[in-house]
Parts: structure tokens; C-alpha cells; sequence
């Protein structure tokens, strides 16, 4: 008994030793970002641990655009959000209709498109960026927000086709047979039966692009140069142009642009949960 | 309602062929099964008469018309699977209505046949649950359901009953044989077990390899096997048998097996003295009870099931199931004398195992 509680007591500290720097190491930067955030001009690189006249100032001039680096601010977070969501839809319809074609329609070749799309990941997206620059200009696409959610979407699609895949192998195969002989057309079988089935899957994979959208910066600082056409990203890189960077602002803006990604994650999370196909089939 | 008629049908996976020439008719509004041990190629066939698989050669037609490139939709057929196949996200009646929101049914249609399925099922009370809060024996009926609505040509099931427990799988059987007797539905149902076989159907397709061994009615198969296979998959417990020699003398004919021992045959038995035979007879068959030619048996084995008792005895160099009614009064290493009626026993050639006649 007394050997049992000994272990358990050992278990749960191996566990805490290796879950506080995890923790620490996550969340130190976010306290520092927030530090900066309410903290004075003057005051925010003093190094105290909490700034001696916390205020929301910076808040408010990121606001009300009241400094150079933030003429655009909110066409620019506009810009973001706009481009974050195509790639999030565009990417979700592509990769789940891929994913059906080849998961459930099993269509000939189907195996090997996927394969030839995950192969691009064995090159950086830095060694496509180039290219990628090339290819916008020749469709004059530069300088065009529809760029950067192209080559995002473009970035974004393999992986989601590969896990939709993954995810579509695992509904049961008898309920596809049952659809076909209750009727359904293929694309019935798509939109009324295979799609809600899918939702958690599709729910985590346009998440994901979108993110990966909304976190971008290299693309979005190669395609994009216009003022009014740059995202938040490339908008706070161009905060360190200077010698004499506003960090308070920086930061400020930085924490903003940070909650969006937090408040979708919360807003989804119910929706990633399994067991949506309990009780079609006996296993 | 219609007839399904199956001419030489073959299929072939890769250069696998798993059904060889396939020929029969199922007439209109009969209840058929398709029996046979694992991997027989009877839920293959089932599913190439569903649309489910390409038919390799030779023809399906159902009410007539030949239906190999007909899409599944289009052959106004109903499955029900072996593993129900609900859709999880409707509810029962979504899942009742599903086919006929395909078809762009009028709704209150629909909401009719679904109410009139429900009835039939006693799944009324249900029909706003997700198949996940039902149980297993209702799931089968919402899948039963499904089928009913449609009201097809032809209903196939695919081994409904094998995921469900044994007590539910008598009243299940009880519940479709019912449905099709009230709705009259040609039906082809597939199982591997030989008791749901005899108790539905109207006739039996054994199969075995990707051919047919016999059709027949469930008596037909159980009187008169055609073969070995099929003397042996129907009936439970399964027909003994016993390989010995033909003899006939003196206006008796007997087989002589390993260890002398004389199984008793009509005179009129059709073999000639001398001739390799194999002997069956059913487990019913046999009594223990002293004639003139009974053999001595030697208990092993006693099982009593209440109104009947299983023995299993030694014979000669053979191990023999007996079945009675009551209780006998026998010991495992007793002796007894056991009685064959000479008009039930069987004969095979041992050579390919069809029965002599």
C-alpha cells in the first residue's frame, strides 16, 4: 500500500519537474509581451517584475492609429483577418473534397496526387518563396491580397488533405454502400452524409489554416507592399525599421494581434471532440 | 415486388475467381437464403446483386431486366448490413426518411411511410433518438426501417442478425420472418448459420467455394442432402457419418466400418457389394434401444439440454452424436445398444461426395 502511494507521489513529480518548465517556458514570453504592453515608454525595459504606473495608453494610441507605424492599423488587421479566413475556407474546400475524392471515391491516381503534394514538404517554404514571387508576378497577382491567400492556400492544402484523408479513412465504409443504394449521388453522399461526419476533422484543419494564414510573414513581406494591402504580421516587422523602436507599441499591437488566434481556438474546441459517429456502425 | 434470376455469374478479384458460373431464379415475393461457411461467396454475390460489386460474367436480373450496369440507386433495392450502417448524425426518422429526401419525396409523404415503418417496427417512440442512444436489437430495426420504406423490389440482408446477442437473434428472426410475411417483399438474405436458414426460409442456396451445392426447400436440404457438404452444414448437430464398405447378403445390406462394426441399410440401398461407401445418419435418427440389428455403442459423454439429452458415444473406431428425447438413464463407459432406422440413413460416393441414389 505504502509502496503504491510512493509511487504515485514519485509519478506525479517526474510529471510536475517536466510540466513547470514547459509551463514557464509558454507563458514568460507571454507575460513579457504583456508587460511591455501596459507599461510606459520609459518605464517598459526598466526589468521590474510589474511596471511601477501600469496603464492602457499604449492600448489607445494603437487604437486610434495615433502613431506612424500605425496609420493602417485596422485596415491592416482587416487585411489579416480577410486573408486568414479565405485561406481557411478555400483551403477547407479543397483539401475536404480532395480528401473525398480519394478517400471515398477512391479515384484512380488519387494515392499519388496526395503523395506528389506531401513530397513539396521536403522543400522550406523559404526555397519556394522565390519561385512562388515569380509565379505571382506572372499572373500579376503582386501587390494583390489574393497572392498571399493563394500561396498560403497553396502551402496549407497538402497537410490538410493528408489528415482529412487520415480522418475519412476511418468512417465506416458501409455507410458510403447505404447512401448509394438509399440513392445518394456522389455529391449527396459529400454535402448530407460525409461532411457533418467530418466536422471535428474540418473544424482542426481550418483552424489550422487559418492560422497558419493569420502567423504568416515571410510570404505576406515578399508578395504584399502596399500599406494598405500589408498584414498586421508584416506590419509589426516593420516596427523594428527604426532605430528607435516604440517596444511599448510593439508590443501592445502584438497582444492584440495575439487574441484572435486564442478566442478561435476556445470558440472551436468544442467542436474537436470524437465520437460523432458513435452508434452507425457495430465495431 | 419481383423476380431475381442469376445467370452464370462469376466474379474475380484480380485473377482470384471467387464465384464460378453462378445459376438460379428467385421467384417473386419468396424469402431465399444463402447459406455457407465463411468465405463461400455468398455476401459477395449478395453485394453484386446490390450494385456493391462489378460483376466479373454471366448476368443479374431483377424483375426481368438485366441490371449488371445498373446503378445501386437505380435497382430499387433496400440492404439492410450486418453492421446496421445508420447514419449517426439523423435521427431514427431522418435515418427512416433518408432515401426518399433523395428521391425529393413530398415531405408529408415521407413523414407518412416513416410513421407507418415505425409502426410496424415499434420504433414509434423513437424516432426523434440518434442511433446512438438506442440499443443494438433497435438499431437493427431502425435499419430494417430504412429497407421497409423504401418499399423496393427486392430487400437483401446482409447477416443482420450476427452482431446481435443469441436471444435477441431468435426474436429478430421471428420479427423478419413476420415482416415478410405481411409484406410478401422478395427477399435474399445471407448467414452463415444453418438454423437461421432453415427457420426463414422459403428455399436455401448452399454454397461452398463460390458454387452452389444445392437448392431446395429447408426440409428438401434436410431429407434429401445432395452431397456430403450440404448433409453435413444443415442440421444440428451435424450428420455423422462413417466410411465403410457395402455389403449385402442374404437380403440384407449393411456397411461394414473399421473395427467390424455392421451399420445397418434397407435392402433396397442403392450400392453394389464390395463398394467404398460413406454412411450418415442425423443425430435424431439413432435411439438407444435394443433391435434386432442395433449396434453397441460406448457412452462418452453425456449432455442434458432438459427436454432432450446430447450423447456422445464410440462406435467400432467412431465417434457418434446421438440425440433423445427425455433422459436416459446411460453413463459415460456404459455400453448401450443403439437402434438406427434403416429408411434414414444417407449414402455418399467418398470419392466426390454426392449422394447415391
Amino acid at each position: 500500500m505504502k509502496a503504491i502511494r510512493l509511487r504515485a507521489v514519485t509519478r506525479e513529480a517526474q510529471l510536475l519537474l517536466i510540466g513547470i518548465p514547459v509551463l514557464l517556458w509558454t507563458l514568460i514570453p507571454v507575460y513579457h509581451l504583456f508587460l511591455f504592453a501596459i507599461s510606459e515608454r520609459d518605464s517598459a525595459t526598466s526589468g521590474r517584475l510589474w511596471p511601477k504606473n501600469p496603464t492602457l495608453q499604449n492600448f489607445q494610441t494603437v487604437f486610434e492609429q495615433k502613431h506612424f507605424y500605425l496609420n493602417h492599423f485596422w485596415v491592416q488587421l482587416g487585411n489579416s483577418l480577410m486573408i486568414a479566413i479565405a485561406v481557411g475556407l478555400i483551403t477547407l474546400a479543397v483539401a475536404t473534397m480532395a480528401a473525398f475524392a480519394i478517400s471515398r471515391l477512391r479515384v484512380r491516381g488519387g494515392r499519388m496526387v496526395m503523395n506528389m503534394a506531401l513530397f513539396t514538404y521536403f522543400i522550406p517554404a523559404a526555397f519556394l518563396a522565390v519561385p512562388m514571387y515569380k509565379t505571382m508576378a506572372n499572373y500579376g497577382l503582386l501587390n494583390n491580397r489574393w497572392s498571399l491567400v493563394l500561396a498560403m492556400v497553396t502551402i496549407a492544402s497538402p497537410y490538410c488533405i493528408w489528415v482529412l484523408k487520415q480522418a475519412s479513412d476511418k468512417l465506416p465504409w458501409e455507410l458510403d454502400e447505404a447512401a448509394r443504394i438509399d440513392g445518394a449521388t456522389p455529391w449527396q453522399l459529400f454535402r448530407l452524409v460525409y461532411m457533418p461526419l467530418m466536422v471535428p476533422s474540418l473544424v482542426a484543419v481550418g483552424t489550422y489554416a487559418l492560422l497558419l494564414a493569420w502567423n504568416e510573414y515571410l510570404y505576406g513581406f515578399l508578395l504584399l507592399s502596399n500599406e494598405t494591402d500589408l498584414t498586421l504580421a508584416v506590419a509589426l516587422g516593420n516596427f523594428l525599421a527604426a532605430d528607435d523602436s516604440p517596444w511599448e507599441l510593439l508590443m501592445a499591437t502584438g497582444l492584440i494581434y495575439a487574441v484572435p488566434p486564442a478566442a478561435i481556438y476556445y470558440a472551436f474546441k468544442r467542436y474537436m471532440v470524437s465520437g460523432l459517429t458513435a452508434g452507425a456502425v457495430k465495431s | 415486388m419481383a423476380a431475381v434470376s442469376f445467370r452464370d455469374v462469376e466474379k474475380s478479384f484480380g485473377s482470384t475467381k471467387v464465384i464460378h458460373g453462378i445459376g438460379f431464379d428467385i421467384a417473386d415475393g419468396e424469402f431465399t437464403v444463402l447459406v455457407g461457411p465463411s468465405g463461400c461467396g455468398k455476401s459477395t454475390l449478395l453485394r453484386m446483386l446490390a450494385g456493391l460489386e462489378e460483376i466479373s460474367g454471366g448476368t443479374i436480373a431483377i424483375d426481368g431486366h438485366v441490371v449488371n450496369d445498373v446503378e445501386s440507386k437505380d435497382r430499387d433495392i433496400a440492404m439492410v448490413f450486418q453492421s446496421y450502417a445508420l447514419y449517426p448524425h439523423m435521427t431514427v426518422g431522418e435515418n427512416m426518411g433518408f432515401s426518399l429526401k433523395l428521391r425529393k419525396a413530398d415531405p408529408a409523404l415521407t413523414k407518412d411511410r416513416v410513421a407507418q415503418a415505425a409502426k410496424i417496427l415499434n420504433l414509434g417512440p423513437y424516432l426523434d433518438r440518434y442511433p446512438r442512444e438506442l440499443s443494438g436489437g433497435q438499431r437493427q430495426r431502425v435499419a430494417m426501417g430504412r429497407a421497409i420504406v423504401r418499399d423496393p423490389k427486392v430487400f437483401l440482408f446482409d447477416e443482420p442478425l450476427s452482431n446481435l446477442d443469441a436471444k435477441l437473434r431468435v426474436a429478430m428472426r421471428a420479427e423478419i420472418k413476420a415482416l415478410h410475411q405481411r409484406l410478401r417483399t422478395t427477399t435474399v438474405y445471407v448467414t452463415h448459420d444453418q438454423v437461421e436458414a432453415m427457420t426463414m426460409a422459403d428455399r436455401i442456396v448452399v454454397m461452398q467455394d463460390g458454387r452452389i451445392e444445392q437448392i431446395g426447400t429447408p426440409l428438401e436440404l434436410y431429407d434429401r442432402p445432395a452431397n456430403l457438404f450440404v448433409a453435413q452444414f444443415i442440421g444440428s448437430p451435424a450428420m455423422n457419418v462413417v466410411a465403410g464398405t457395402f455389403r449385402r447378403d442374404a437380403g440384407q445390406a449393411w456397411v461394414e466400418a473399421d473395427g467390424g462394426v455392421r451399420w445397418p441399410l434397407a435392402a433396397t440401398a442403392p450400392a453394389a457389394d464390395g463398394q467404398r461407401v460413406v454412411y450418415g445418419v442425423r443425430p435424431s435418427d439413432l435411439a438407444v434401444a435394443a433391435s434386432q440389428r442395433s449396434v453397441a455403442a460406448e457412452v462418452i459423454v453425456v449432455e442434458p439440454t432438459g427436454a432432450e439429452t446430447e450423447l456422445l458415444v464410440r462406435v467400432g473406431a467412431s465417434e457418434i452424436v446421438v440425440v433423445v428425447h427425455g433422459r436416459p438413464e446411460a453413463q459415460p463407459g456404459a455400453t448401450v445398444p443403439l437402434a438406427i432406422d434403416p429408411a434414414a440413413v444417407h449414402l455418399f460416393d467418398p470419392t466426390n461426395g454426392s449422394a447415391l441414389a
